[in-house]
């Protein structure tokens, strides 16, 4: 698999705009970011109202994931363009997601709209119609997800990347930055897990980072044993989507989880091991 | 997947998350972007702590506002803005104090 089969560039983006087989869909953190202005055609999928089971802590199940992308107009042939705001975080969660659930045509936009703005690019506010169709998912694949369980027995044994910011990893922080820091979990992280921030494999316009540069900052500096599997965590497992990617789609790492748990369920298990500080 | 009590995700929402009720326990960076006196609406700051680590980003609201709630210590607010604009300000922070930030590009 290379970049191109997993990553579109804005040029691409813009000459395929209208092709039927292309579907091209806005993730974003904030949620109403789509609605100030989006790239033409794109319809949008919200991470939270569409993606998350509304009692349960967990995901849509698939029954519910496939009415969502019959209702959006998707197919199971389609190519599913993803991108979103802030280095394409949730639209990497969205693609792990999908990855989840079989569709295997799907690629992000390089740099998300992160990019697409600080180029200025077009945003328009129209919003296309898509009639629905008979969108059939498969059953989660269960070697793309960590939980719990197997998190805590992975310590020690498999490669932990935490990757939220040094601060929260240190403990300093319970939170990133741009939200509130809450009271109620354990500050801390995962003993054995190597900290290497999400932010680290983009750009600032918010692309990826050549993957020679990628292979230094994972395998050569952070220490992470390639023989091994490895399993990627932040707060509520979307940034960790963000490196999921990196490892396994752009670096070709076959056993690469995302525990979508994260630090909001494992800072609240009860008697599991924390570590506190730096690290190595 | 909602989160924590309090907190519904990661998500980082246009000029930051509002203030919440327990303001005075935060350390909050906050300010404005502008150019000549008009609120840049498109763009980004991002939040660097004092080892130069990129430690959160929200998009601009549309008064060019953004807020962080950081830890106390130093830290660099880095906006984006198109046109290859980026813009560094140290600041630092504390509990219980809102640290101001105005940016002009």
């Amino acid at each position: 698999m290379s970049r191109s089969d997993v990553l579109v560039d804005a040029d691409w983006v813009e000459a395929h705009e209208g092709d039927p087989g292309v579907v091209l869909v806005e993730v974003d953190e904030d949620t109403s970011a789509y609605d100030t202005g989006h790239i033409p055609g794109a319809i949008k999928i919200d991470w939270k109202k569409d993606l998350q089971d509304p009692v349960r802590r967990d995901f849509v199940d698939k029954a519910g994931f496939e009415a969502l992308l019959s209702q959006r107009g998707i197919s199971n042939d389609d190519t599913v363009i993803l991108y979103g705001g802030n280095n394409n975080w949730f639209a990497a969660y969205a693609y792990w997601y999908f990855r989840l659930y079989g569709h295997h045509n799907v690629k992000l936009l390089d740099g998300g709209r992160k990019k697409w703005e600080l180029d200025s690019r077009e945003l328009v506010k129209d919003v296309p119609e898509r009639p629905a169709t008979h969108y059939v998912a498969s059953e989660q694949d269960a070697s793309l997800r960590a939980m719990r369980d197997e998190v805590v027995a992975a310590i020690g044994k498999r490669n932990l990347v935490d990757v939220r910011s040094p601060d929260e990893f240190a403990g300093r922080l319970l939170a990133p930055a741009h939200l509130p820091q809450e009271q109620a979990q354990r500050a801390g992280h995962i003993p054995t897990a190597k900290n290497v921030p999400w932010s680290k494999a983009a750009n600032d316009d918010g692309t990826f980072k050549p993957d020679d540069d990628l292979l230094t900052l994972y395998r050569d500096e952070a220490g992470l044993d390639f023989g091994k599997d490895t399993i990627a965590y932040c707060r509520i497992g979307e940034r960790s989507a963000h490196t999921w990617f990196v490892l396994h789609e752009l670096l070709e790492q076959p056993n690469v989880k995302n525990y979508d748990g994260s630090w909001t369920e494992y800072g609240s298990l009860v008697g599991v091991p924390i570590e506190l500080g730096d690290g190595q | 997947m909602t989160g924590a009590p309090g907190n519904d995700g990661c998500g980082a929402p246009a000029g930051g998350a509002a203030l919440p009720a327990d303001a005075g326990h935060q350390a909050i960076v906050q300010g404005h972007v502008t150019r000549d006196g008009t609120a840049v609406q498109t763009g980004y700051a991002r939040l660097l702590n004092d080892g130069g680590e990129f430690v959160a980003e929200v998009p601009l609201g549309a008064d060019g506002g953004f807020r962080f709630f950081a830890a106390p210590g130093t830290w660099t607010v880095r906006v984006l803005a198109p046109g290859g604009v980026k813009s560094d300000q140290t600041v630092t922070a504390g509990y219980g104090q809102i640290t101001a930030v105005e940016v002009s590009v």
